[in-house]
């Protein structure tokens, strides 16, 4: 009853509180406000502040990256008109392939970027109307070129023009529709290119296509000529990771002489990509590679070469720079003594998920094309992860490997039925082999005996069969880098346990059964 | 029983087996009715293809500059497809691609360029080119269609240039999507007009200006108020017409050095810029009795013969007064040719020995011929001097000045 009488004048505790709110609010709101205006205030003087900058006028801020290196390869200069030099060749290629870059990048996402910088005004609307008629029918075309064969025709007296015919543009396509791929081609094409030398870019007045024709190409096949007894190599100390400071002459010499010792005749080793520098290959970790052939050489050990380790991107505009380092690690190779053979990559079939298989395999299939075309005597091969992708591009393939970590109970079944369905190749087990890790994180793994038991038995299955074999691999490993299996300690501790010899330099009992008998 | 098994069976298989090859042929029949594998430029282009298309049927078209897809129309027992007007207006091979799930049929056809012009791009350069009939400029054209196309290759088109009384055509054809000819200069300098033509239709007018050679040697002389070394006259030097080895007066502004030796073997220069072939430099009188050889040359191209020109002495002996404390030192007065005082600002300088060691040089400028020094206490301390003083080629000295 007391609170019913309460005098109505008197304010309540209540409006106390609102005034305060509105008191903060108007407070908040006020500083709000003149943080806004000294920011606007702050961005217009900073604005008013910029001006015409001399390196963006010529373009000096243009920094250069690599982002496409399709094979180049200029025909003698026989050209009319001035004399071409150098400088303005690598001005005129440089511009060129951003050219055909930019042109990838706008039909792969139907935007216009970049294209006003590498064709003038009049030939920029070519690409803008193929760019709107793919964006009405939802249609997006990823696509790349591979190589380019330009002559120069004509370069004009005072510099400005430039008429070329670039031959044998090998163009790979993914077409798109509704994001739902509807074929893949390549194609080869010759096209005529008219440059004006404008704001300092070399930019594209007219292209005509002059000719297109299926794309041929005819690759020799290989002959694998060892009987491979062979085993995976890292290192002891620095698996995953030998080249660079790590790299250790002393320990490979000593590895490779316990290697022979164990009637072994081949290794298998394996080049990263990306820290072997990608496109712009790392010339001395390529050294290195050869160091280590030279010694695989010394002991007559054969050495089958694995590229593009940790590479996973294969997006269709990446290809150039693959291609480009490839070239230049099977360029600065392909003669030596000791290298048995190119494995194009570890167990690409992993990828098929994540990137498609479709894609994946176009990528193999074009890296086949440029390995061979640069190396016409080692055979090629893929790694595959298991044995039922054993037939994939099988026909390109000069032999053919693939990775069992299956039971071995089923081996002779499935060795004999991919047989069956390749002929006349050789086909390799270039990784098998058993953990003897039983510990903590797998408490009824295999013990080292096991182990042992299954090199015996798989030995006697390979000489049934004759099965050609690379082993998984000499070393216990204490350092697996995270990029192989992961962080998980229950997998990093079961890869650690593959080899023969263990931590502490002691041969297991499975080194009896590292190779066959005779 | 088992007969009738076996049938059914064998009806099955029969019935699967032509159905395959049904479905097969679908796409194995489709055969391409349009002949035609030429168009020109703005034509419609469509393929038409006997058989039936599916919901995945597309032709894939790639031109000059990039690909798209196309959809088809369907008609009873054909369809077709037809390319849209932008794509297919670019010369140049477009191949095709009919797809369906997999590529069934592939082919080219090519776009050829209208044989009407719209517009004829001219590219000319260098802008200037020197006479005499070795360089030269170049034209380079490029004829459209109204399509933005290239002209065809082995098109035809005239070349037209006028330089002083001449007119000269001359016919270019088409190669690599472009015509080029190069214009000589000939021996005499001025502007060439160029234009061209190509199927009737006419570019706007085009000048190069084609600038005298380099000039050849060249003669040269002076002029002056008269041959006093007075220090106050100027001599003007002047070269002759400065010509090309065609005769053509060289550019106005060429650059002209002068020079100058004089009989110690000391060199200084001046210089001048030409105006009609002509270069002047001036150069002031010394003050006393001089000669110079004097060369001339254009850097690097051309240079002149050697003049010797002589100055005659112009002031003899003056008089040098000393104060009664020998602080203030009167030089003068200085006359000249005539006996008449020199102008003001000959230099007079007096050198301070003392003990046999220049200890101080002061330079004065004279005023109405009298050059005044004034030796300051501080400075010059009790004690004995010599003194020396230099005006016009005149070395006057005093020794033993002895200061309280």
């Amino acid at each position: 009853m007391l609170l019913e009488q309460q005098n109505p004048l008197v304010p309540l505790p209540m409006s106390n509180i609102n005034k305060n709110i509105i008191r903060t609010a108007l407070m908040i709101s006020y500083i709000i406000l003149i943080g806004l205006v000294v920011y606007g205030i702050s961005s217009i003087y900073s604005y008013l502040n910029t001006g015409a900058d001399r390196s963006k006028m010529l373009h000096t801020e243009v920094k250069k990256v690599e982002q496409y290196l399709p094979q180049m390869q200029w025909q003698p200069l026989t050209n009319e008109g001035r004399p071409m030099d150098q400088q303005t060749l690598k001005a005129i290629e440089t511009d060129y392939l951003d050219a055909w870059y930019v042109k990838q990048v706008a039909y792969k996402t139907n935007t216009t970027e970049g294209i006003t910088d590498y064709y003038t005004e009049s030939s920029r609307e070519n690409l803008y109307n193929i760019i709107q008629l793919n964006t009405e029918s939802n249609t997006t075309i990823d696509a790349t070129t591979l190589s380019h064969n330009p002559k120069l025709d004509f370069f004009s007296e005072d510099g400005q023009l430039a008429v070329l015919t670039d031959y044998d543009v090998v163009e790979y396509k993914r077409v798109f529709k509704d994001n739902k791929l509807i074929f893949d081609a390549t194609e080869t094409s010759d096209y005529r290119v008219t440059f004006l030398l404008e704001d300092g870019f070399w930019r594209i007045r007219h292209m005509v296509k002059l000719e297109s024709r299926p794309f041929e190409n005819q690759t020799t096949q290989d002959t694998l000529k060892l009987n491979i007894k062979g085993i995976n190599y890292y290192p002891q100390a620095t698996a995953w990771d030998m080249y660079g400071n790590n790299f250790n002459t002393d320990t490979i010499t000593k590895d490779f002489k316990i290697i022979k010792s164990a009637n072994l005749n081949s290794i298998r080793v394996f080049i990263p990509y990306e820290s072997f520098g990608k496109a712009n290959v790392d010339t001395t970790k390529l050294d290195q590679v050869k160091q280590l052939l030279d010694l695989a050489k010394a002991e007559d050990l054969k050495v089958l070469i694995t590229l593009f380790d940790f590479y996973g991107d294969y997006s269709v505009l990446d290809w150039t720079l693959t291609q480009q380092h490839a070239k230049k690690v099977v360029t600065a190779l392909k003669d030596h003594d000791a290298l048995l053979g190119w494995d194009i990559k570890n167990e690409p079939n992993l990828d098929f998920e994540s990137r498609g298989k479709s894609l994946v395999t176009a990528w193999l299939d074009k890296m086949i094309d440029l390995i061979k075309s640069v190396d016409n005597n080692h055979p090629v091969t893929i790694g595959w992860s298991n044995i039922e992708s054993g037939d994939i591009l099988k026909d390109k393939l000069d032999f053919i490997s693939f990775h069992y970590y299956e039971s071995l109970d089923d081996l002779s079944e499935a060795y004999t039925n991919l047989k069956s369905k390749i002929k006349n190749k050789p086909i390799v087990i270039t990784e098998y082999g058993m953990s003897s890790y039983s510990g903590f994180w797998k408490p009824f793994g295999p013990s080292e005996d096991d182990q042992a038991e299954y090199h015996k038995k798989i030995q006697s299955t390979f000489a049934e069969e004759d099965i050609p074999f690379m082993s998984w691999t000499l070393y216990d490993f204490s350092k697996i880098p995270k990029e192989v299996v992961g962080r998980l300690p229950w997998r990093k501790n079961v890869q650690k346990h593959f080899g023969f010899i263990n931590k502490n330099g002691a041969k297991k009992a499975s080194f009896k059964y590292i190779s066959s008998k005779e | 029983m088992p007969f009738k098994n076996f049938y059914i069976i064998l009806f099955i298989l029969f019935f699967a087996a032509s159905s395959n090859q049904h479905s097969g042929n679908a796409k194995q029949n489709i055969e391409l009715l349009t002949e035609q594998t030429s168009y020109v430029a703005g034509e419609n282009v469509s393929l038409q293809f006997k058989g039936k298309a599916t919901a995945s049927t597309y032709l894939f078209c790639a031109n000059s500059y990039g690909s798209i897809i196309v959809s088809p129309k369907t008609e009873n027992t054909t369809f077709s497809f037809n390319l849209p007007q932008s794509f297919a207006i670019k010369t140049g091979i477009i191949n095709w691609r009919l797809v369906d799930d997999s590529i069934i049929k592939t082919g080219n056809i090519e776009i050829l360029p209208q044989s009407n012009i719209k517009a004829i791009e001219t590219y000319i350069g260098p802008p200037s080119i020197e006479a005499g009939g070795t360089d030269y400029t170049m034209l380079v054209t490029i004829p459209t269609d109204p399509l933005d196309n290239p002209l065809a290759d082995s098109t035809k088109v005239q070349v037209k240039h006028q330089f002083i009384n001449k007119n000269y055509s001359n016919d270019i054809v088409m190669q690599n999507g472009i015509a080029y000819r190069n214009i000589y200069s000939e021996k005499e300098d001025g502007r060439i007009i160029i234009s061209t033509e190509c199927l009737e239709l006419n570019s706007k007018e085009y000048d190069v200006n084609v600038v005298p050679a380099i000039p050849t040697n060249f003669e040269i002389d002076y002029n002056r108020i008269h041959e006093y070394a007075d220090g106050n006259q100027i001599t003007t030097f002047s070269t002759s017409e400065l010509k090309d080895r065609y005769g053509n007066t060289v550019s106005d502004g060429t650059f002209v050095n002068f020079y100058l030796t004089n009989s110690k073997g000391y060199k200084s220069s001046t210089s001048g810029l030409t105006i009609n072939g002509i270069a002047k430099a001036k150069f002031l009188h010394p003050d006393h009795e001089e000669r110079y050889d004097v060369k001339a040359y254009v850097e690097g191209m051309a240079e002149s013969n050697t003049i010797a020109i002589f100055y005659k002495k112009a002031i003899g002996d003056f008089e040098i007064h000393f104060s009664e404390d020998k602080r203030t030192i009167t030089v003068g007065p200085i006359e000249s040719f005539m006996n008449q005082r020199v102008p003001d600002g000959l230099n007079v300088s007096l050198k301070i020995f003392k003990n046999d060691v220049l200890d101080h040089k002061m330079i004065k400028e004279t005023r109405e011929g009298f050059a005044t020094f004034k030796l300051n206490k501080d400075r010059f301390p009790k004690g004995q001097y010599n003194f020396e003083f230099y005006a016009a080629g005149t070395t006057k000295s005093f020794s033993t000045i002895t200061y309280e």
